[in-house]
């Protein structure tokens, strides 16, 4: 099944008001947009599988929205987040942004400036979530390797011959070369170039 | 008998001069006063009628005896032109009347006109404990009647110039009437010590044969040359004739030159010169009687005069009473006034206070309802901005109407907590009035309760429906439960457990309205001072809060308290007195 990648923004408000005019205004410039009258209720009801932005007050009765931030910290989200406050907390900004929100916007926001934030925390997402699918793709295709072929791998990706990769797992270059020809097969690349670029792209070189 | 004997001469007159002259001659009338007792006898006019009669013949003359009691009202209506009768009723009539007198009466061989009446003081012959006036005090006197001239005022006029008041000093003062002998038995036989008669009459009861003329003594007796009768007394002057103002005076002259020119007729009356009559006037003056009764009122003014010391002790007394009186008036006016601007400045004073704490309270909601304010603001621009863009964009222009109708929504949320705000921090004077407090719980309430969860406080309201109706200032009643609710909302916030509860009952017909909390309670101190001006525990508080709620709760009538719960927390309550409809 191809996964959905179509953005989709959350209102996270307690205020009505606030909350039913922010998707009035999220949502006439195209976006899919879901609202959630409280950070439990976007945890217990929200998709978090799609690339997105979550739109969120920073102070609610029960759940604020840095302990929502925290909670999606931890499930480890792609989504973004934009900060809606009326308080103008400065130290409250600082962490939020440490902690990876797009950005914190007092109140009343300015319209183009967080429709600009929810594009770019979108575009982060949409990113995010490709480059976690493919790395996920990429760790699925190594653990079908042996372990003497994840050991050829890390050589090959390394950028070692195959002479060396044998001297040094003391095995015969003929050996090595029936591993490496597995492991390009089994890792769907052709060459050790496009192999190593695959890494490079989803592991930050790493294998 | 007297009476008979003038009328029978009258009928003879008229009947000796009727059918001789016409009736078309003047008649002139002439009043005499009915004798007393044995005056008639002395006293007749026989003679002095047919003179007349006989000098004026152009006119008939006509003899009316009045009566005693009647003569008064006879004279009133110019029933007579000329008038007989004996010196006091005289001088009573000149006062009364005008009269004025043209002859006196004078006996051939008699006494002098001008003292020719006295009165006879006398005791019992023998009794030598009665030899003057001075004597008199405690002893029984008798006389026949208080208004006679000769006789009892002759007397009493002699006694007063002694200092002695027969009505108050006397034994006894009795008045037994006439005939005269009864005054005389009176003595004799001992039923009183002292009798009172005019002068002569003795003389004359002794002579027809009545009386023992040794039977009785005078006090301070003497015979005055000419009178021949032993009198107690001084003299006064003999019956006069006088004339009415009304009567005029050429008939009066022509009637005097008659009356002068008659010879000494029956009993040798004749007739002469008018004498002196203030010796009459003196004894009158002097008993305040008569013309002179008014002289008794003016006694007050002398008795004013003799005990003046007195008077102006009392005066003195008075005047310091009404100086007393005017100054209490005026310090309790001043005093009254002093107290209403006393009055007047310490509402003030409270009204400045009740807006003090007013806008502190508000302070210490002013971010919280600063909030409340900029959530519809920013949801307005929301909108706003969301239908520039679809208008921008030309698709779903359908959707700008909804917006629209949120903007307007939003914008009317507010400006209900910007009046709510203003009214409640406006300076006015309370309005008490029949108000439902339902309604205010419920106003405070939607007012309250997103500032209370703004701040993560969950507030729970429970309340006995229908409420009563309590006569209550609205504005007031918000601002107490608006600070209970604020300070509940102040101890609980910074716990685990945030919970504040608001209730309202009806217990033995009064309304308790409740603020309990779960918050970590009051210390000691705050429980002891909760209600005291300028006592916090706020650091951004005024102290005023409390001790106004419990100052406009008692002025409804009611009673706010405040305790911490056995299960933790605080509970602030009042009471509110349902209004009677």
């Amino acid at each position: 099944m191809e996964p959905d990648l179509s953005p989709v923004v959350f209102v996270v408000d307690d205020d009505p008001a606030m909350r039913d005019s922010l998707v009035f205004l999220i949502g006439g410039v195209g976006h899919e947009c879901v609202a959630f009258p409280s950070a439990e209720a976007f945890l217990a009801g929200g998709r978090r599988d799609r690339p997105g932005c979550l739109v969120v007050d920073v102070r609610m009765p029960g759940m604020s929205g840095l302990d929502l931030q925290q909670a999606l910290k931890a499930e480890g989200t792609t989504l973004g987040i934009v900060f809606i406050t009326g308080h103008g907390d400065v130290p409250m900004a600082v962490r939020a942004i440490r902690d990876g929100a797009v950005e914190f916007l007092e109140k009343p926001v300015n319209d183009q400036m967080l429709l600009d934030r929810i594009g770019d925390a979108i575009r982060k997402s949409i990113a995010a979530t490709q480059l976690r699918r493919r790395r996920a793709e990429v760790e699925a295709r190594r653990n079908r390797l042996t372990p003497r072929e994840r050991a050829v791998l890390d050589l090959v990706v390394a950028g070692k011959p195959n002479k060396s990769i044998a001297a040094e797992l003391d095995i015969s270059v003929k050996t090595v070369e029936v591993h490496r020809h597995n492991v390009m097969e089994k890792m769907e690349v052709r060459s050790a170039v496009e192999l190593a670029r695959l890494f490079s792209s989803c592991l930050g070189g790493n294998p | 008998m007297r009476n008979l004997t003038i009328m029978l001469l009258i009928l003879c007159l008229g009947a000796a001069v009727g059918p001789g002259w016409a009736d078309e001659r003047p008649t002139v009338r002439i009043g005499v006063i009915a004798p007393r007792d044995i005056d008639g006898a002395e006293y007749s006019w026989g003679a002095t009628l047919h003179q007349l009669s006989i000098s004026l013949p152009d006119y008939r003359f006509e003899m009316r005896v009045l009566d005693q009691g009647a003569y008064r009202r006879i004279l009133a209506d110019g029933g007579v032109d000329f008038i007989i009768g004996n010196p006091a009723q005289y001088i009573e009539l000149e006062a009364e009347f005008g009269v004025s007198r043209i002859a006196t009466v004078e006996f051939a061989g008699g006494p002098a006109p001008s003292s020719a009446i006295g009165s006879l003081v006398f005791t019992r012959a023998g009794r030598a404990d009665i030899p003057s006036f001075a004597n008199l005090r405690g002893k029984r006197l008798v006389a026949i009647a208080p208004d006679l001239f000769g006789g009892f005022r002759v007397a009493w006029k002699e006694f007063a110039e002694q200092g002695f008041d027969p009505f108050t000093d006397a034994g006894s003062m009795e008045f037994v009437g006439e005939p005269v002998e009864k005054v005389f038995a009176a003595v004799r036989d001992g039923r009183a010590d002292v009798g009172i008669a005019r002068g002569c009459y003795l003389e004359r009861l002794v002579a027809a044969g009545r009386l023992r003329g040794d039977d009785f003594v005078a006090i301070e007796g003497r015979t005055p040359e000419r009178l021949r009768c032993q009198v107690s007394t001084p003299l006064y002057p003999d019956w006069p004739f006088a004339k009415l103002a009304s009567t005029p005076d050429s008939l009066a002259k022509r009637v005097a030159q008659a009356l002068l020119a008659m010879p000494a007729g029956e009993n040798g009356l004749s007739w002469t010169v008018p004498v002196d009559y203030q010796p009459v006037h003196a004894v009158f003056r002097a008993l305040k009687i008569g013309p002179y009764e008014y002289l008794r009122q003016r006694s007050i003014y002398q008795l004013a005069r003799e005990n003046w010391h007195w008077v102006a002790v009392v005066v003195l007394c008075l005047a310091w009473t009404l100086i007393s009186l005017a100054r209490v008036q005026y310090l309790v006016r001043l005093r009254t006034q002093q107290l209403n601007a006393a009055h007047l400045q310490t509402r003030r004073e409270r009204e400045k206070m009740e807006h003090a704490a007013r806008l502190s309270l508000m302070g210490e909601m002013a971010s919280s309802i600063a909030h409340e304010i900029s959530q519809p603001l920013a949801a307005i621009v929301n909108y706003a901005r969301g239908c520039q863009r679809r208008l921008a964009d030309g698709h779903k222009l359908a959707e700008i109407e909804g917006g629209m109708t949120q903007i307007v929504a939003q914008a009317e949320r507010a400006a209900i907590i910007v009046r709510r705000m203003r009214d409640f921090v406006r300076k006015r004077p309370p309005s008490p009035s029949l108000v439902n407090i339902g309604e205010i719980l419920e106003e405070t309430l939607d007012f309250f309760l997103p500032l209370a969860e703004r701040q993560g406080v969950t507030l729970d309201y429970a309340c006995e429906m229908p409420l009563p109706r309590v006569n209550a200032d609205r504005i007031q009643i918000e601002e107490v439960l608006l600070n209970l609710l604020q300070n509940a909302v102040d101890a609980v916030k910074d716990t685990d457990e945030r919970q504040v509860r608001l209730s309202a009952t009806v217990v033995d017909g009064v309304l308790m309205v409740s603020v309990r909390d779960t918050g970590p309670g009051m210390s000691q101190e705050t429980c002891e001072r909760l209600f005291e001006a300028f006592y916090t525990t706020k650091p951004e508080g005024l102290g005023l809060g409390l001790s106004l709620c419990r100052s406009i709760v008692e002025a409804h009538g009611g009673r706010l308290t405040g305790e911490n719960l056995p299960e933790g927390g605080t509970m602030l309550s009042f009471s509110l007195p349902i209004a009677q409809e």
